[in-house]
């Protein structure tokens, strides 16, 4: 275990260890980014490019997660709430980063910055990730919302970001 | 060739061994964490910019060392970060990481500072020259000392991908084609 991933771990703070499960529920994780899009984005028109964008990033991981095969951290420590399916890149963080960076251009880009970082934060402190699977959900998300927005520009002919 | 295009081509080199010097002395964790929070920052920076707050010495920065037909201000050290992010996140060995920084750093800066002094196009690419491209393939062999006879084919492959005209940023195929060609190979 790396060392951000160690602190992470040995964190032992209550409040942030619940925090982390209920983040830990795909179910749960997936209705707050919800929420959190259709709160603040109010175009129907961004709504759909930042849900694309998650969608494909999504894909991705699975994809990534499948040819990497890389085991979770909380395997070898035997915890009961560790996921089977495979660790590199976070699935958490390349979604929140995604959302992170569709809102680059708003004041409101330091809200998401610091709940992607938070989601991040969470896998470790669960230790169902690495810190090299949050690095490596960084350039997911980047390259997946450049992707979608050249799709997008080259379908709509629509302004960036 | 207009000197901001050097510059900015050097800087790039500069930096990617810089990169290379940090992966060789503290590690793959030492330069993944610290590329993290490099893009991490240069994001609130992009977004700042955004905003038309002043980023000060970054504004400065990119004023002299960035182009002007991009999508978002920093887009080109955005890019390049992102990509050294890439290769160093995906790929386990510091010698295949060390090989892609690289390509990354000196293959691709010697190749557009070849390239924007060539002449001969590329008969599938009218907006690069054949220079250019044999350029990327030459300056990305040092690899070789890393990577050993591997690195020819990755070379070549980074190298045809620098030359076609894709709709993505050859600064984010690049990094993508030879992380994807790494992992598959070895």
């Amino acid at each position: 275990m790396d060392p951000i991933t160690e602190f992470a771990f040995n964190l032992n703070n209550g409040l942030l260890t619940y925090a982390s499960l209920i983040i830990n529920n795909d179910l749960i994780f997936l209705l707050i980014i919800t929420a959190l899009v259709l709160l603040i984005e109010k175009r129907d028109g961004k709504r759909a490019k930042i849900f694309s964008a998650i969608i494909l990033s999504a894909v991705f991981v699975v994809l990534i997660k499948s040819f990497m095969m890389a085991e979770r951290p909380c395997v070898s420590l035997g915890l009961e709430y560790c996921p089977e399916s495979y660790s590199f890149p976070s699935m958490h963080a390349t979604i929140a980063f995604t959302m992170m960076i569709s809102f680059i251009n708003k004041k409101s880009y330091w809200i998401f910055m610091i709940f992607a970082l938070f989601v991040a934060f969470t896998r470790m402190v669960l230790a169902v990730h690495s810190f090299i699977d949050i690095a490596g959900a960084l350039p997911v998300a980047l390259i997946t919302y450049y992707i979608i927005d050249v799709v997008g520009r080259s379908l709509y002919g629509k302004n960036r970001a | 060739m207009e000197k901001t295009e050097l510059e900015r081509q050097l800087l790039h080199m500069i930096l990617g061994l810089l990169a290379l010097a940090i992966l060789l002395v503290f590690g793959r964790g030492i330069l993944t964490g610290m590329m993290f929070f490099i893009v991490i920052i240069g994001l609130l920076l992009v977004n700042l910019t955004y905003l038309g707050k002043k980023t000060g010495i970054v504004e400065l920065f990119v004023r002299r060392f960035e182009r002007t037909n991009v999508p978002f201000p920093g887009w080109g050290s955005a890019c390049y970060a992102t990509g050294v992010l890439l290769v160093a996140s995906f790929l386990t060995d510091p010698n295949v990481i060390a090989a892609s920084i690289i390509i990354l750093a000196i293959g691709d800066g010697i190749a557009t500072l070849a390239g924007k002094a060539g002449r001969i196009r590329l008969p599938y690419n009218r907006k690069k020259t054949l220079e250019g491209t044999v350029a990327f393939f030459i300056a990305s062999l040092p690899g070789y000392f890393f990577v050993g006879d591997i690195i020819i084919p990755i070379a070549l492959i980074a190298a045809v991908v620098e030359s076609l005209d894709l709709p993505l940023d050859d600064n984010v195929t690049i990094p993508v084609a030879i992380t994807a060609v790494f992992l598959v190979i070895l």
